[in-house]
């Protein structure tokens, strides 16, 4: 890796900070902590999906030695404040509010829904006293399917909706839909599906939560996306004052969209440890993580598109059914995402868009890494299906729709302008990097010996964070906020509301802090995880390149500008005529004059100025994204298929790639060979499954199956030049593309080595039984 | 997922453990290399009263060759019987099947009596033990008995080892001149079960097959050795038409399980592949080695 | 509860931890030695491995009791004084990591596969890795760090 350059941080692939902990076991998990007194949860879970609860009795487990307390669904209630689910209280959900308990009160709604929970001496004397606890239920037909939930004869799984819509049907039409399908020479159909999948981060769920009754605080080490927003929900649910919550989070080992906001689980265990008046600690098992802690993506379309006869798609007409399980989440909102997304990066004349969200007996639709993924799984199977259906090569299909860089920038037909997009260059580049005709060849030749070779190509765009908008910042959440402060030691300070689970920001930020105040990697540091101290902010929506950078970029800018101005005055200077380089102020044109920034610092915190002197070295900043901007690109991949067992297997990958200005070449990779690799397992290997009696049968790793090494090629990737689009923030987010496209990528190519058969795929998850049904069949399947 | 609260005990000799097993009987659950064991028991599928941790006898490991068998004790790690030279040289199917169980860390522990007591129809070994009939050496108060394979795999984790014998050691016999082997599965990654496997042993004298041993890993609740396709390879060369036959043969009447990996159909599809791919390889295996 | 004597990371230690504990849990919980991780509890996932007696094991799949009499070495005990080994720094230079929850067990695993086979290949080192899950790099980026620290012992 290279070293440190004397003059940039950015754009080398500076070592990580994080590192030196990492490696050696000392990073600091939930699991990790341990405070005095503290105790142990576990949840007494349904094994059934739907059944009314006619009783609960812990006795037996609170008469077990080691057992603290034992509490029902009911007593949860009791102590603490009714009321919805505090995270969509706080973005906002779209549809009717169900009814929202910690725990399950009358009735149970998916397999694993928690019925109880106990408190004991340990993790395994908590479980004991589980098995301890008598539940009486009464079987109720599961609705275990979105078609069956959308039957006004499914048994309603919330009394007080009454049926099973978590949010009710709707369609919008963007240009003219009715007269693009009269005029278009040829009409698809399709419909298609994706599989039900989830995050499964190597660390599950978890805190420690432990109230002070003294103080009156309670509070609760996390592992969450957001330790505000965990904040907000555990105040509102206690009935506390926010600023009686205190909400800490260190290492985090993975998310993806599932630790955000504090969980029904986490809830209940803050609210235990105010009751029994010490520490209480849950870290869900994997069997928890897989069966309860939600799932994602389980999505149907109908779709219809109008074509030119030369192969334009010219328009979208997409009717989705979203299953978002039994305790309506972020699936609710996913939809409408996607309909703002369809068009992607290509000229597409005109969308019609209807959703409708199911509410089935399955554990809660929650965010995963670009949970809007689907829309570019449709958009882009599609091409390649009417690709085949004309006769046109797939890089040559996508050439031509995709919408020419022209300024003023092209819009969507979902209003947002496609500017800075490098799609088309990201295509012709895929098409250098990987010799599509020399490939052919290779595949003709394989087929003559039985052996069937595949490629695929898929391309993308997202919103990280997004075009600046005439209404406001870019993306979704708003501005970025950030404290800056040069300490009394000369540590230059970013308090920042980000939770790297995983993104290596406490490297990624003092690089660009570095560089923009004039100081040492070293002498940056990044503060996080403490609502004590950091300002409001959220880790997702692949953001922070822009968001946080942008803040951390202005706000050195104007803490450099603060500093140099109190240093004028010990300089007896113009601040004008003042630098920084290399952690030192000097005059410029006079390198003896220099003095450490250290030595300013601790000047400053001396207190020996007068009012007339701004000895308070620190600003707050916000950034509101700037020109914003798009990243995207186009992955290629090859494959081969086993056609005796199905097997199929990745052999090369290549993803072509414009995410702007880079910060950190080795963590922007590691982002987009990760993303890909869940891309593959989706494809390949992940399914979250239920049976037809609403059990959860992928409850272990020996049924789900996640990708290793032997399943993930090495992937090359080309950084493609950007555009860009602001005087200095020039930097987009990355962390959610390569699982947007990888999946499209990959069963493109599977299709492509399949077509000697006649098989045209409409789904996501291809094991290997299911690609030999395909072959037999070469039709679509059930 | 803890394990529930159980008894322990640690036997250091056969004798000890057998006393102990005479006592708790259907109670008691042997501790091997507890790979699989383990893991039933944090799932808190498995309810032993007691454990009876078999790691301190150390009398129960160790691999011999003599006069035409091969005797590997019964708490021989896997990783050890990987590296060894005699399973290597004399027990070719069992060397080329050791390195398929899961992975390096499992082995470490994992022992090859303990796979073998567990019965996985869907593990590798039992396949291997059934395709070379080999002999399961047990001891109880009554005595000592040798078990052939095909009555030792009685069912679904399922052993004709009463709960009062403890396995001693597994005997696999020596290959003959002109052996050639294959053994290969079928998994949704590297590492993991089978979804089908196939052991095959092709013995060929003159370029005539003169033995013939299949059996398979899971398409059953059981390894399954394919008698039919057995007996029509006897006496004949090698060819692809002979194979496809075997195949055919092979699957014709089996009736694997579904599960979420693969449907019954599906596995059937894969095992004939498998047996046309296997014997092949034997029977490449066996004409490199007559050079 | 069954009284043991085993060596930590060099160290002599007595404990009479319950039968039914995992090596995991007591070297987590009993002797404060947190950087061995649980990831799934049924030996699927490699987060837990250590080396005992010279080999890779998964300590989620062994009960403390078993490792009596046993050398056992965690992450913590790899390098000597809390440093880095040749291993850590090759991963640290490779950009190995990002959450670092599969960190110990991959660290512990290859550092064990490497000193068996030192001259492995990128085909061999993926194979003894395969156990191991990782949700956050799609190993390239381990795989990078195994390679450079074998060709640096092999400088050595």
């Amino acid at each position: 890796m290279a070293g440190i350059a004397a003059e940039r941080y950015t754009g080398a692939s500076i070592k990580r900070s994080e590192d030196p902990r990492i490696l050696t076991g000392a990073g600091r998990y939930v699991d990790d902590i341990k405070l005095p007194g503290m105790l142990h949860a576990a949840f007494v879970r349904s094994p059934l999906a739907h059944a009314r609860v006619l009783s609960v009795d812990v006795s037996a487990a609170r008469a077990l030695p080691g057992v603290v307390t034992a509490l029902t669904g009911a007593d949860l209630e009791a102590m603490t404040v009714p009321g919805p689910d505090p995270l969509m209280a706080l973005i906002g959900g779209a549809g009717p509010t169900p009814e929202f308990t910690l725990l399950a009160t009358d009735k149970v709604r998916f397999m694993g829904d928690p019925v109880a929970i106990v408190i004991a001496e340990s993790r395994y004397l908590a479980e004991d006293g589980c098995e301890l606890v008598e539940v009486e239920y009464d079987d109720l037909p599961p609705v275990t399917n979105a078609a069956f939930a959308l039957d006004p004869n499914s048994p309603p799984l919330f009394a007080n909706l009454g049926d099973n819509i978590a949010r009710p049907h709707s369609r919008s039409e963007f240009g003219d839909v009715r007269s693009t399908f009269a005029n278009a020479d040829r009409i698809f159909d399709f419909h298609i599906d994706v599989h039900r999948h989830q995050n499964v981060p190597m660390e599950g769920r978890g805190c420690v939560a432990s109230y002070d009754a003294g103080l009156g605080v309670m509070t609760v080490y996390a592992a969450t996306q957001s330790v505000h927003v965990s904040r907000i929900g555990i105040a509102m649910r206690l009935g506390l004052e926010r600023d009686k919550v205190r909400v800490l989070a260190g290492d985090i080992g993975g998310s993806f969209g599932l630790k955000i906001g504090a969980s029904r689980e986490e809830l209940a265990v803050a609210a235990a440890s105010r009751l029994v008046g010490q520490p209480v600690k849950w870290v869900e098992d994997r069997s928890e993580n897989l069966t309860a802690s939600g799932q994602a993506r389980e999505e149907s379309f109908d779709v219809r598109a109008a074509v030119s006869n030369d192969g334009d798609l010219l328009g979208l007409d997409v009717k989705m059914v979203i299953d978002t399980g039994s305790y309506p989440g972020m699936g609710t909102m996913v939809p409408a995402i996607m309909e703002a997304m369809l068009p992607g990066p290509y000229k597409l004349a005109a969308l019609g868009f209807e959703s409708t969200a199911a509410i089935t007996n399955k554990a809660s639709y929650v965010a995963y890494r670009g949970p809007w993924a689907s829309e570019t799984f449709v958009r882009e199977r599609v091409l390649d299906l009417i690709a085949k259906d004309l006769g046109l090569d797939p890089v040559e299909i996508r050439l031509r729709n995709v919408a020419p860089r022209t300024n003023p920038p092209a819009l969507m037909i979902t209003g947002r302008p496609l500017v800075g997009v490098t799609s088309k260059e990201s295509l012709e580049r895929v098409a250098q990097l990987v010799d599509f005709p020399a490939f052919r060849r290779r595949q003709a030749e394989a087929r003559a010996q039985g052996r069937y070779l595949g490629i695929g190509v898929a391309t993308f765009i997202e919103a990280a964070p997004g075009p600046r908008s005439p209404e406001g910042p870019s993306g979704p959440m708003g501005t970025e906020s950030m404290r800056l402060r040069l300490t009394e030691d000369g540590i230059v300070a970013l308090f920042t509301g980000q939770m790297p689970h995983g993104q290596s920001h406490q490297t990624t930020l003092a690089q660009i802090a570095a560089d923009e105040f004039g100081v040492p990697f070293e002498q940056v540091r990044i503060v996080v995880g403490d609502t004590d101290v950091v300002p409001f902010g959220l880790t997702g929506g692949s953001r922070s390149a822009t968001m946080t950078g942008g803040v951390a970029l202005h706000g050195a800018r104007q803490l450099k500008a603060k500093v140099l101005d109190f240093a004028a005055h010990l300089m007896e200077a113009s601040a004008q005529d003042l630098l920084i380089t290399d952690g030192n102020v000097w005059v410029r044109g006079d390198p003896a004059s220099a003095i450490a920034v250290s030595e300013v610092a601790r000047r400053a915190a001396s207190g020996q100025f007068g009012a007339d002197v701004d000895a308070t070295l620190e600003v707050e900043a916000t950034f509101d994204g700037g020109e914003g901007g798009w990243s995207g690109g186009t992955h290629c991949a090859i494959v081969e298929v086993d056609v005796e067992t199905g097997i199929a297997k990745v052999e090369r990958y290549v993803a072509a790639e414009d995410c702007g200005a880079l910060i950190n070449p080795a963590v922007v990779e590691g982002q987009i060979r990760g993303g890909v690799a869940q891309g593959i397992g989706a494809v390949l290997l992940e399914r979250s499954a239920y049976g037809e009696d609403g059990s959860f049968q992928s409850a272990t790793f020996m049924d789900y199956l996640m990708p290793t090494a032997c399943d993930v090629p090495r992937i090359e990737i080309e950084h493609l030049e950007t555009v860009p689009l602001d005087a200095d923030v020039n930097f987009r987010g990355v962390g959610e593309g390569g699982m947007i496209v990888a999946p499209p990528t990959v069963v493109n190519a599977i299709e492509d080595a399949l077509s000697p058969f006649g098989v045209r795929i409409y789904e996501q998850h291809l094991p290997p039984a299911r690609i030999l049904e395909l072959m037999s069949s070469s039709r679509p399947g059930p | 997922m803890k394990l529930p609260p159980v008894e322990y005990e640690a036997p250091t000799t056969v004798a000890e453990a057998i006393d102990l097993l005479a006592e708790h009987l259907d109670e008691a659950s042997v501790l091997a290399g507890g790979q699989s064991l383990i893991p039933l028991l944090a799932l808190r599928l498995a309810r032993p009263a007691v454990l009876i941790d078999i790691n301190g006898i150390d009398e129960l490991s160790g691999v011999s060759a003599t006069d035409g068998w091969v005797a590997i004790g019964a708490m021989t790690r896997e990783y050890v019987a990987e590296k060894s030279e005699t399973v290597a040289d004399t027990v070719p199917l069992l060397a080329a099947a050791l390195p398929l169980i899961g992975h390096e860390a499992i082995r470490s522990r994992g022992t090859i009596g303990g796979s073998l007591a567990h019965a996985d129809p869907a593990a590798e070994l039992p396949a291997v033990a059934r395709a070379l009939d080999a002999e399961f050496v047990v001891r109880g108060p009554s005595g000592m008995r040798v078990i052939p394979a095909a009555q030792w795999f009685e069912g679904y984790l399922t052993t004709s080892r009463r709960p009062d014998e403890l396995l001693l050691e597994v005997r696999f016999p020596a290959a003959r001149r002109g052996t050639g082997i294959s053994f290969a599965e079928v998994a949704r990654r590297h590492g993991d079960f089978a979804i089908v496997g196939l052991a095959a042993s092709l013995v060929l004298s003159g370029g005539v097959i003169s033995d013939a041993r299949l059996a398979f890993a899971g398409i059953s609740d059981v390894p399954v050795r394919a008698a039919a396709a057995e007996d029509l390879l006897v006496g004949e060369r090698p060819s692809t038409e002979l194979f496809d036959e075997a195949a055919r043969r092979a699957t014709g009447d089996v009736d694997p399980p579904a599960d979420l990996h693969g449907s019954s159909d599906y596995r059937k599809t894969v095992a004939a592949a498998m047996v046309r791919r296997g014997l092949r390889a034997a029977a490449d295996n066996a004409a490199r080695g007559s050079d | 509860m069954v009284d043991i004597t085993l060596r930590i990371n060099g160290a002599t230690c007595t404990a009479s931890p319950e039968a039914r504990k995992t090596l995991a849990d007591f070297l987590r919980d009993d002797l404060n030695l947190t950087g061995t991780h649980v990831g799934c509890e049924h030996g699927a996932c490699g987060a837990c491995t250590v080396i005992v007696d010279g080999r890779a094991v998964r300590s989620c799949l062994m009960l403390a009791v078993q490792a009596a009499g046993s050398e056992v070495t965690t992450i913590e005990g790899l390098a000597p004084d809390g440093g880095l080994g040749t291993l850590q720094q090759a991963m640290w230079d490779s950009h190995s990591f990002q959450c670092g929850f599969c960190t110990p067990g991959f660290v512990m695993q290859a550092a064990a596969f490497l000193s068996d086979h030192p001259d492995a290949g990128e085909q061999q080192i993926r194979e003894a890795l395969s156990g191991n899950i990782c949700r956050c790099t799609g190993y390239q980026s381990i795989i990078d760090g195994v390679l450079l620290a074998a060709e640096r012992n092999r400088e050595r």
